[in-house]
């Protein structure tokens, strides 16, 4: 075990480093690309039902260093961020990094909560629909799952919304947070609870459906393997089977699933927050692209991109633990 | 130097005071949510002129002057003013014994800095409003007097809050304003303090208990939710989770169905120091603009009932003018060119121009860039669309985000027409004057000329009337503007849009004023549920 | 395979319905010749309220059933072509990145790596915004947001399948190394691609009408998302507008996916006995 875990140690070490590399190449190639992007910070803040003079702008761009070569900007961006500052957002009147900071929990607890509702569902749902295979039920759990994976998110979304808050008057219309109330720690953990309900449930009923539909298919294919075959005929129970070995394998697709879910859910959680007005990362970014506030969108790339690639370290790992067939490949 | 308007301005405060106590009784206590898009990022509107921040700044700092509903000054922190004969000279009477949410006194240092160091320096539109003031003399602690170079009559109106808020000078002066962290966590004069601010969520405002204005204001907590869904905010006040939403905030689509069940107030008072237009801008650059008859045939090929009645479900007017029916000193649509629905005379005018159709019915191929900013523009585009069809236009219409629009629009000028969202503002000098001025076209200049309207007689009659001392002759002078424009026709008016607040029932005094809800709420309550 | 795929139930169906689908995409002009953008009537008209009209009109008073009928042709082009595009890149990157490993498995999963921690529809609307609203370029980014989860499922599928007994036996016996990939390889590990593949196809359709719900859209161009993002101020009263084009987006994900299913069905003989 000894050489395993130095192996290991090895191999995190060097994804480590391939980790700084693909964020470099992240803020860099995105830098370059918001370039690109037609007009800047400062037409925008002329645009805010204002007017601007020529002067005044000139002087905010002379400021916000906006007049400068990309690649004089570029240089100052990356040296900040080695030292830790990632920009201020002129904008907001904060440093980038307490304003993605501020964001990130709202965006995390949605995305987590949702894999974890969505993966639990639909795992069970699709191993169980794999174990009656071609029956009725199987087809029905298929269905269900399928429509409301069809469903855009914004319809289950409003739906829910409409249902259950302007209707029913059971759960909050949006936002994370009863403002203006005096919370003790534990009433507020009720209080967030109570407002992620919707936004998970929509979140998630889309993702069940992946995660439903894989398990079932690769729970298929390894159910008819040789090795489960062999563990039949070698007298083995069907559950102890199925827990045993066919589970473990066919939870590898489902393990990866998870590990580039993560990045697209950060992205995606923009329509979700958009409807609950959660104050998530997601809308910040989506924000700040309208805005032009570079320092803002390439922090919140910059961070986004050091929790995918943590946890997509954390699912390569889990992923060689559950096959050790594989080998460890550098 | 005659005193003018000293004793109209302790007269209106007198009149307010008295027409209030004729109310009913107001109820002390409460708390109001107050929906929000988009969310402010800081929470002064000293240095930006975008929408959110002014709504929320307004509660947490008072400002020199409020206006009524036909745009006259009433006293807030000013109790009086009054104007030199030449009109050079403009003394503010302070009130005393005002104070900042943490203690100290408001003194007239405040305004002098404010105007000297902010408003003239970083603030979009301030920079304009006060223009022409040189010097802000503070001779004593409740006396600031504006030294103009120019006669300005436009100041006067503009001294609200949500275009002219006050800092204070004692936290601000000597530090970097933008980055200065009171913009994050506020102290003002207002009626409301600051709590607690969750950027894109919330932010929580209490009474402030030293508030100037005896006993008020009445409600115990203001909270501001900023929800970016559309249909989410019409859910919010549905359910009663909110009590007042602005600015059309709620889809206009909803506003029959909400106002069937009984609950709701729907107001389109309020606004009258917005005045915002949505007008067709023309380039008049472009080879195929240039010609008048082109732009004429545009105008009578759009009917704009059409667009007020199904696009603005009829909240709003189809413009005369490019002045907005509600500044009613200044309006006057007689004698005005008039450029009615006529698809008949656009296709003679463009038979005129030149442009006959070909094989397929097509005269003439047009793009336009509608403003990305809310969706009434991209509508009216897609109309226009359509309806162009029927005289031979083949219009395609182009889309980009908001700074990509201002950088093509204005930067590159890369664009025939557009379908713009103008603010005319409280007065003409504010925002109707930068389409038509030709010193206002500063290419990269966002809003400002977009045309490239050059016209030396228009030139005069705006510079004129800017200084113009005289109510009489200066309603004349833009009476002519009017008749100018429509001739010129360098942007052609399609409505004069009336925003819509709707509320609670039980949610009194929210609109009492021109600036509606972007007034400071003093006097707002709300009576129990029944 | 196609008979096959034609007695499961789930395949009949789904073909069923997306037939019907391309049908309404193809027939688009046929019964519509004023096209889709027409102002027929008074807007927000109910299904039904008029003879002619079954679908209603939208907030400008255009024929709903004519938007979704030329809808359908974009939404379906869209999500083909954006998806094919990403698996052919993607298939291509992940195979090579899990057969060979070590250097060319580290600098292809880098570059993935790269593309997949920008938020995917963050990239979108950035990319869109750049490259300004088309349909070409919604296609662009569409793929470009797409293929990394591609690659990196065939990679792991290609890990696993690489290292069974009869892949190493058609090693041993020296069968050339594209061969392995082509015939062995690549149909054992395509199972959980075909299945994504179905999903791909159905993501691209869902983020074109995300980009319209935000306003990204191709305004020129009639979308299912055109008419979601038209529909969406009103959806309190005049619901129709948004429901209708949205369901035909639930129908034709499903159809997409049952075909997938039993696409994937009849791939396999294994399955077809108990």
């Amino acid at each position: 075990m000894t050489a395993l875990n130095r192996h290991l140690l090895h191999y995190l070490g060097w994804r480590l480093l391939q980790s700084l590399v693909v964020s470099t190449i992240v803020v860099i190639g995105s830098f370059m690309l918001l370039h690109l992007v037609p007009g800047d910070m400062v037409d925008v803040l002329g645009g805010q039902r204002g007017d601007m003079d020529a002067e005044l702008m000139a002087t905010l761009r002379a400021r916000y260093g906006l007049d400068q070569p990309m690649l004089v900007q570029l240089f100052h961006y990356v040296t900040g961020v080695l030292q830790g500052d990632l920009g201020y957002s002129f904008r907001n009147s904060n440093t980038v990094l307490s304003l993605v900071l501020q964001r990130l929990p709202a965006t995390i607890l949605l995305v987590v909560c949702s894999v974890a509702v969505a993966v639990f569902i639909g795992t069970l749902a699709g191993v169980f629909a794999a174990r009656h295979v071609h029956r009725p039920i199987d087809v029905i759990i298929s269905m269900v799952v399928l429509i409301f994976y069809a469903t855009p998110v914004f319809m289950t979304g409003l739906g829910l919304v409409i249902i259950f808050s302007v209707k029913l008057k059971l759960l909050p219309v949006g936002g994370l947070t009863t403002p203006g109330v005096d919370m003790t720690t534990l009433q507020l953990i009720g209080d967030v609870a109570q407002h992620l309900i919707l936004p998970v449930l929509s979140l998630s009923l889309f993702y069940i459906a992946i995660y439903a539909r894989l398990a079932r298919a690769s729970m298929l294919q390894v159910l008819n393997q040789d090795y489960i075959r062999t563990a039949y005929a070698k007298g083995l129970g069907t559950s102890h089977v199925i827990i045993g070995h066919a589970l473990r394998n066919a939870l590898l697709p489902v393990v990866t699933m998870v590990g580039l879910q993560i990045a697209e859910l950060f992205g995606g959680a923009v329509l979700t927050e958009t409807i609950f007005s959660l104050p998530g990362v997601g809308r910040l970014a989506y924000d700040s692209v309208f805005e032009r506030d570079y320092p803002l969108i390439l922090g919140v790339l910059l961070v986004c991109s050091f929790v995918i690639i943590l946890v997509n370290l954390i699912i390569d790992l889990i992923y060689t633990l559950l096959d050790p067939r594989v080998e460890v490949s550098r | 130097m005659r005193p003018a308007k000293l004793l109209l301005g302790l007269g209106a405060a007198l009149c307010a005071l008295t027409s209030f106590a004729q109310a009913e009784e107001p109820v002390r206590g409460g708390n109001v949510t107050f929906l929000m898009s988009p969310a402010p990022q800081i929470l002064t509107s000293a240095i930006t002129t975008a929408g959110a921040e002014q709504v929320v700044s307004s509660k947490i700092s008072d400002s020199l002057f409020t206006y009524d509903y036909d745009l006259n000054p009433k006293p807030l922190l000013a109790e009086g003013f009054s104007v030199s004969d030449d009109g050079l000279r403009v003394t503010i009477n302070l009130r005393k014994g005002v104070k900042w949410h943490d203690g100290k006194e408001f003194t007239s240092e405040d305004v002098a800095f404010t105007t000297m160091d902010v408003w003239k320096v970083l603030h979009g539109r301030g920079r304009t409003i006060f223009g022409n003031v040189t010097a802000v003399e503070t001779p004593d602690p409740y006396t600031a007097i504006f030294v103009l170079s120019k006669p300005s009559p436009g100041m006067l109106k503009s001294l609200a809050a949500q275009q002219a808020q006050i800092l204070p000078a004692h936290l601000y002066k000597g530090t970097d304003i933008p980055t200065n962290p009171a913009n994050l966590k506020p102290i003002g004069t207002g009626p409301f303090k600051f709590v607690s601010f969750a950027p894109g969520d919330n932010l929580v405002l209490e009474r402030n208990p030293d508030y100037w204005d005896k006993g008020k204001p009445y409600l115990d907590k203001l909270i501001f939710r900023f929800i970016p869904d559309p249909a989410t905010r019409a859910s919010a006040i549905e359910s009663g989770e909110a009590q007042i939403a602005p600015q059309n905030l709620v889809p206009m689509a909803d506003l029959e169905r909400l106002a069937a069940t009984g609950e709701f107030d729907i107001t389109t008072k309020g606004y009258e120091f917005q005045n915002e237009m949505e007008m067709i801008e023309f380039n008049l650059d472009d080879p195929v603009m240039k010609d008048k008859r082109v732009r004429q045939a545009i105008a009578h090929a759009i009917d704009r009932d059409w667009i007020v009645e199904n696009i603005f479900f009829g909240y709003g007017k189809p413009a005369e003018t490019p002045l907005h029916q509600q500044l009613t000193e200044m309006f006057d649509s007689s004698g005005v060119p008039q450029y009615a629905f006529d698809p008949e005379k656009a296709k003679a005018l463009l038979d005129e121009a030149g442009y006959k159709p070909d094989a397929n019915g097509i005269r003439l191929k047009l793009t336009v860039d509608p403003l990305p900013y809310g969706e009434h523009q991209a509508s009216i585009a897609a109309y226009m669309r359509e309806a162009f069809r029927a005289v031979g236009i083949d219009l395609t219409v182009r889309a980009q985000d908001f700074a990509g629009f201002v950088k093509r629009v204005y930067t590159d000028r890369d664009f025939q027409f557009t379908v713009n969202l103008l603010t005319g503002g409280s007065d003409p000098t504010i925002g109707t004057q930068r389409t038509f001025w030709s010193q206002s076209f500063k290419p990269g200049v966002g809003f400002s000329n977009g045309s490239h309207y050059v016209n030396p007689e228009m030139d005069k009659l705006l510079e004129t009337a800017a200084s113009e001392m005289d109510p009489a002759k200066r309603k004349a002078e833009y009476h002519d503007f009017q008749k100018l424009a429509m001739e010129d026709l360098p942007v052609f008016p399609l409505v004069a849009v009336e925003s819509v607040t709707i509320a609670s029932k039980r949610l009194k005094n929210h609109t009492v004023d021109a600036n509606g809800t972007y007034s400071n709420f003093a006097n707002v309550y709300l009576t129990p549920a029944e | 395979m196609l008979r096959r795929v034609l007695l499961s139930p789930a395949g009949f169906v789904g073909l069923f319905l997306l037939l019907m689908i391309i049908g309404m995409a193809l027939s688009a002009g046929y019964f519509f010749p004023k096209g889709p953008w027409a102002l027929v009537a008074r807007p927000y008209m109910w299904p039904g309220q008029r003879p002619g009209l079954p679908f209603g009109t939208d907030s400008l008073g255009r024929n709903i059933l004519a938007a979704i009928f030329y809808g359908a042709r974009v939404s379906l082009i869209v999500g083909l072509v954006a998806t094919v595009c990403a698996l052919v890149v993607g298939i291509t990157v992940g195979s090579l990145a899990g057969y060979f490993g070590r250097g060319v498995d580290a600098v292809l999963m880098r570059i993935t790596d790269a593309f997949q921690t920008i938020p995917g529809f963050l990239f979108a609307i950035v990319l869109v915004s750049i490259l300004s609203p088309s349909v070409t370029n919604i296609v662009i980014a569409i793929a470009v947001v797409s293929w990394p989860p591609v690659a990196r499922l065939t990679r792991a599928e290609v890990l696993r399948v690489r290292e069974t007994e009869y892949v190493q036996s058609c090693k041993i016996i020296g069968m050339s190394t594209p061969r392995i990939i082509l015939t062995q390889v690549l149909p054992n590990s395509l199972s959980p691609v075909i299945v994504v593949a179905a999903v791909l196809v159905a993501t691209a359709i869902i983020t074109e009408a995300g980009l319209s719900f935000l306003g990204l859209g191709d305004p020129n161009v009639m979308s299912w998302g055109t008419l979601i993002n038209v529909g969406r101020p009103s959806i309190r009263s005049t619901w129709f507008i948004c429901v209708l084009p949205g369901l035909f987006v639930v129908m034709t994900v499903l159809a997409l996916n049952l075909l997938g299913d039993a696409i994937n069905d009849a791939l396999n003989p294994h399955f077809r006995k108990r």
